[in-house]
C-alpha cells in the first residue's frame, strides 16, 4: 500500500507537432503549456517558477551551444537543451 | 534568555549576508552531522538576550530532494528554532515566497527579512510591507543586508516574536482550490487527538497529499498511520483524476496561486525602463564569442596572481622556517630529540606552511567569484564541457583549482549541490596535476630527458586530464550512475561583493586547512623522520672506509708518477733549450708544459673525488637500505620489480605519499646529499643516472608519481569531502591501481618496440 504511483498523467515522448523551449530562438517568447521528464524534474522546476501559464523567454545559448539562458518570473534560469526539449509551449508576444 | 534563531532562504538571496552583519565575527563553521553540507553557526546579544543562529542551507523549496533541502526541512520540522528568520529577496518575490508557503505551513514563529528593497525600487516594485505582513501571518521588516540597514529593527521583531511579547505570529492558512482543500480536510480527520493539536498538523496533511516520502515514513510510525494512509491514497488518486497530474505538481502549482493572489494585493508594479547592469555585464562576460576566451583569461589571471602574488611571503616563510631550524638546531644540544624538532616538526610542517599564502589568495580569488555570481557563469559556460563527463558545469572550477593543490581544490567542491557530482569530483581531483609534483618532473625529466624535459613534463599534465577525464566517464557510467541531476541553475544579477563576505569566506576555509591538514601532515612528517632515522646504529656489510683509503692511495701513487713524469720531461726540454734572450722559466715550452700539467692534475683530482663520492654514495645507500625505510623499500621491491623500479624508488613514493616533493628529498637522502636538494641538484641527478635507471624506467616512474594519490592531506581532505572512509580508501586503491597498471604498460610497450632502453 505504500507504493508510489508512477504519475498518471505524462508526456509521451513523440510530440512530433508540438513546439517546445528547445524550439524557440534567441530573443522569442513562449508559454509553458506543460512539463514533461521525471517527477522530480517536473517539480523542481514547477517549485522555480516554471508553472503553466508563465512566459518564459530565451535570452540566449552558452558560447558551446549548450544550456541555455531562459526568462523567467523576472529571473535568470539556465536549463540544458535535452530538459527544454521536455517542456512545451506556445508562441506569445 | 537564549534563543535559537533559524536563518532560512532562497540561495542567491542574500541570507549569508544578512548572518554575516546579525553575527559579525563571531561565528563557527563546521559540517551537518554526516554530510558535508557547510554549517554556519553564529551568536550575538540583543537586549539583555542571547541569541544563537543557524544559517540554513539555501533552498528554494522543503521537498527534500537534495541534501541541503533535507538539512533545512530536518532542522524546521524537529522544531529546533524558536524563530525562523525567512529572507525574501524582494526584486524576485513571486519565487522566493514559494519556499515562504512552506514555512508558514511549518507553523513555526517568523519573521520576514525582505531584502534587496534598494534593487526592487529600481525595478519599479512597490511592496506594500503592512499588507504583505498581514497576508503571510508574520512580520515584515524591509532590510539592505550590503549596508546593515533594517538589522536594527530585525532584531528588534526577532525578540518581539521569540517572547511573543506583541506580534505572535498569526496562524494563517495558505489557501488551495476547493478540491484540495477538501481532501487536506479529509486526511486532518484521520489525525489522532496529537498531531491534530501540532501547529505542523496541516503541514503534515499537504506534504501527505503531496505523496512525500519522508512524510509518509512519518505517519507510517503513527498509530493512526493505517488508516491516515489510506486516507491519503485515496485523496491523491482523487486529485489526480480530477487535474489529471501529480498531486504534488497540483499542489505546487496552487502555491503559486496563492502567492499570485498576494502579491495582487500588495505590489504595485510601475515596470519601468530601469538599467540592468547585470545583464549588460552578461552581454559580455557570457557572450558566444568572447565568452569562452574571458573565462580562459580569468582562469589564467587566477593562477599568475596566486603564484605570483604567492610567492612574495612564501620566501619570507621559507626564510623564516630555514631560520627557525637554525636557531632550534643551535639551542638544542645535538640529539634525537633535536633531530626531531628540526629536521622532523619543523622541515615537515614548514613545507606546507609555505604554499599557505598562495592557499589563501586563491581562496580569496575564488571568493570573489562566487560572491559576485559569476560562478554561475562559469558552470553555464562550461556545462556542455563536463557533461560529456558525467558533471555539472560547476565541476569545472575545482579542477581547474587542482592544478595548484588538490588539497584547496577538493575543498572547493562544496560548491557543487548533489552529493554524486561531488563525490566524481572529488574522485578525479586528483589526477590533476598539482604544483607539488611538478619538481619531480624537472629532476627525473631533466636527468633521463634533458634535450626533451618540457615535452616529457607537459605530456604528464595531459595525461593526468586524460585520466581524470577517462575516470569521470568510467565512473559515471558504473558506480556513481543514475544519480545525475538534470541541470537547473539560476544566473544570479551580479553583485560587488563585500570585504568583509570575502575576508570571511577565505578565512573559513583557509583556518580549516590550517587546522586539518596541519595536524596530518605533521604527522606525516615525524613518521618519514623516524623511518629514517632508526634504527641509530646500522653495522655495514662492506668497509667504505677501506674503499675510500684505498682510492686515496691509489690517486697519491699518480700524482707521484706524474710529478715524476713532469720533472722529466721538463728536464729534457731544458737540456733542449737554446735561447739567450729569454730564460727558459719564462719560455713558452715551459709554460705549455706547466698548463699541460695543470691541467692532468685537475683532472687526477676531479677522477678522484668522483670515486670518493661513488663511496660515499654507496655508503649512504645502504645505511639508508638498513633503517627502516630502506627496509620498507626492499620489501615491497618484489612488488614494484615489474614496473623495473628499484628499492629506491620505492622509498620515493613511499614517502611521496605524504606529500609528492618528499619524493625529490628523499632521492636527495638517498644519493647521499644530504635532504636540503632542490630539483637542479647535480648529485642527485648523477645518482639517478649510475643508479641503473632506464629512461624508459623514468618515464614509467613520472607516470606512477603522477597518478598515485597526491598526499596525506589530499586523503585527509578525500575524507572531509566524502564523509565515508569508503570512498576514501577506494580513491586511494584505484589511483595506485590505475598508477600502476599505466606504468606497466609504458614499461611493457616500452620494451616491446624498445624505446628510450
Amino acid at each position: 500500500m505504500f507504493n508510489f504511483r508512477k504519475p498518471r498523467h505524462q508526456l509521451s515522448q513523440d510530440h512530433a507537432g508540438e513546439l517546445r523551449l528547445s524550439d524557440l530562438k534567441p530573443g522569442e517568447k513562449g508559454i509553458i503549456l506543460e512539463i514533461g521528464g521525471s517527477e522530480q524534474f517536473r517539480i523542481r522546476l514547477l517549485e522555480m517558477g516554471l508553472t503553466k501559464g508563465i512566459e518564459v523567454s530565451l535570452d540566449k545559448y552558452a558560447p558551446l551551444m549548450d544550456p541555455m539562458e531562459l526568462i523567467v518570473r523576472g529571473y535568470h534560469l539556465s536549463l540544458r537543451e535535452v530538459d527544454a526539449h521536455k517542456i512545451a509551449v506556445e508562441r506569445s508576444e | 534568555m537564549t534563543f535559537n534563531i533559524a536563518i532560512a532562504g532562497n540561495p542567491n538571496c542574500g541570507k549569508t549576508t544578512i548572518f554575516n552583519t546579525l553575527t559579525g565575527s563571531r561565528q563557527h563553521v563546521g559540517n551537518w552531522p554526516g554530510v558535508t553540507v557547510e554549517r554556519k553557526a553564529g551568536h550575538y546579544n540583543y537586549s539583555d538576550n542571547s541569541y544563537d543562529v543557524i544559517d540554513l542551507p539555501g533552498t528554494y523549496s522543503l521537498s527534500a530532494f537534495s541534501v541541503e533541502e533535507t538539512i533545512a526541512r530536518q532542522y524546521l520540522v524537529d522544531d529546533n528554532a524558536d524563530v525562523v528568520v525567512n529572507v525574501v529577496d524582494a526584486s524576485n518575490l513571486d519565487r522566493n515566497l514559494f519556499l515562504t508557503t512552506q514555512l508558514i505551513e511549518l507553523g513555526r514563529p517568523m519573521v520576514i527579512a525582505l531584502n534587496m528593497m534598494d534593487m526592487a525600487e529600481e525595478k519599479g516594485l512597490e511592496i506594500d510591507i503592512e499588507t504583505l505582513a498581514t497576508l503571510l501571518g508574520a512580520p515584515v521588516v524591509a532590510v539592505v543586508g550590503r549596508t546593515g540597514e533594517g538589522i536594527p529593527e530585525l532584531k528588534e521583531k526577532i525578540l518581539r516574536v521569540a517572547t511573543a511579547i506583541s506580534e505572535k505570529s498569526r496562524n494563517i492558512n495558505i489557501n488551495y482550490p476547493r478540491d484540495i482543500e477538501v481532501e487536506i480536510q479529509n486526511i486532518l480527520t484521520k489525525f489522532g487527538p496529537r498531531e491534530s493539536a501540532s501547529p505542523k498538523s496541516r503541514w503534515m496533511a499537504v506534504k501527505l497529499l503531496e505523496s512525500d516520502q519522508m512524510a509518509r515514513d512519518h505517519a507510517r510510525t503513527l498509530p493512526e498511520g493505517e488508516a491516515i494512509l489510506k486516507q491519503v491514497n485515496a485523496s491523491v488518486h482523487r486529485l489526480e483524476l480530477l487535474f489529471k497530474d501529480t498531486s504534488r505538481a497540483v499542489i505546487t502549482q496552487a502555491r503559486y496561486g496563492f502567492i499570485k493572489g498576494a502579491l495582487m494585493e500588495c505590489v504595485k508594479e510601475n515596470l519601468k525602463q530601469f538599467n540592468d547592469y547585470s545583464r549588460q555585464i552578461d552581454r559580455i562576460l557570457t557572450n558566444r564569442w568572447l565568452g569562452l576566451p574571458l573565462f580562459g583569461l580569468l582562469m589564467w589571471l587566477m593562477f599568475k596572481i596566486t603564484y605570483d602574488l604567492g610567492s612574495i611571503p612564501m620566501d619570507w616563510i621559507d626564510a623564516g622556517v630555514v631560520g627557525l631550524m637554525d636557531l632550534m638546531s643551535r639551542i638544542i644540544p645535538e640529539s634525537m630529540f633535536a633531530s626531531l624538532v628540526v629536521d622532523g616538526m619543523i622541515g615537515g610542517v614548514g613545507a606546507i606552511a609555505v604554499f599557505l599564502p598562495n592557499i589563501f589568495i586563491l581562496f580569496f580569488i575564488i571568493a570573489i567569484l562566487e560572491d559576485s555570481g559569476y560562478m554561475a557563469r562559469v558552470a553555464f559556460i562550461m556545462d556542455r564541457v563536463m557533461h560529456n563527463i558525467g558533471l555539472h558545469g560547476k565541476a569545472f572550477i575545482p579542477m581547474v583549482m587542482g592544478f595548484g593543490c588538490n588539497v584547496p581544490a577538493i575543498m572547493g567542491t562544496r560548491i557543487l549541490e548533489s552529493r554524486r557530482d561531488r563525490i566524481l569530483t572529488v574522485l578525479i581531483n586528483p589526477f590533476m596535476s598539482c604544483s607539488a609534483r611538478l619538481p619531480v618532473y624537472v629532476l627525473v625529466a631533466g636527468a633521463f630527458f634533458p634535450d626533451h624535459a618540457a615535452t616529457v613534463i607537459f605530456s604528464m599534465y595531459v595525461l593526468g586530464i586524460v585520466a581524470a577525464i577517462a575516470t569521470g566517464k568510467l565512473f559515471s557510467k558504473t558506480i556513481l550512475k543514475g544519480m545525475s541531476k538534470p541541470f537547473v541553475l539560476e544566473l544570479p544579477p551580479y553583485q560587488r561583493p563585500t570585504g568583509r563576505s570575502l575576508l570571511l569566506h577565505t578565512w573559513e576555509r583557509g583556518y580549516l586547512f590550517i587546522q586539518k591538514m596541519g595536524s596530518v601532515i605533521l604527522v606525516g612528517s615525524i613518521l618519514v623522520w623516524a623511518l629514517g632515522y632508526f634504527p641509530r646504529d646500522v653495522t655495514l656489510d662492506h668497509d667504505y672506509k677501506r674503499d675510500a683509503r684505498n682510492i686515496n692511495f691509489k690517486y697519491d701513487d699518480q700524482h707521484i708518477q706524474l710529478g715524476e713524469r713532469y720533472l722529466k720531461s721538463i728536464e729534457r726540454s731544458q737540456s733542449e733549450y737554446h735561447s739567450e734572450m729569454i730564460p727558459y722559466a719564462e719560455s713558452s715550452d715551459f709554460l705549455r708544459l706547466k698548463r699541460q700539467h695543470d691541467s692532468l692534475r685537475v683532472l687526477l683530482r676531479d677522477q678522484e673525488s668522483e670515486e670518493l663520492f661513488a663511496v660515499r654514495q654507496a655508503e649512504l645507500g645502504e645505511i639508508t637500505s638498513k633503517k627502516w625505510i630502506g627496509r620498507l623499500g626492499m620489501t615491497i621491491e618484489p612488488l614494484i620489480a615489474p614496473l623495473g623500479f628499484s628499492w629506491r624508488e620505492g622509498v620515493a613514493l613511499i614517502t611521496g605519499f605524504v606529500a609528492k616533493e618528499i619524493v625529490v628529498s628523499t632521492y636527495g637522502v638517498l644519493f647521499g646529499v644530504g635532504e636540503d636538494v632542490d630539483e637542479a641538484n647535480q648529485g642527485v641527478i648523477q645518482g639517478l643516472r649510475t643508479s641503473g635507471m632506464t629512461p624508459l624506467v623514468a618515464l614509467s616512474f613520472l607516470v606512477f608519481t603522477l597518478l598515485y594519490t597526491p598526499c596525506l592531506a589530499t586523503v585527509a581532505a578525500i575524507k572531509r569531502e566524502t564523509g565515508t572512509w569508503a570512498y576514501t580508501i577506494f580513491s586511494v586503491v584505484y589511483s595506485v591501481a590505475l598508477a600502476y597498471s599505466l606504468a606497466f604498460a609504458v614499461g611493457y610497450f616500452g620494451r616491446m618496440f624498445q624505446w628510450l632502453t
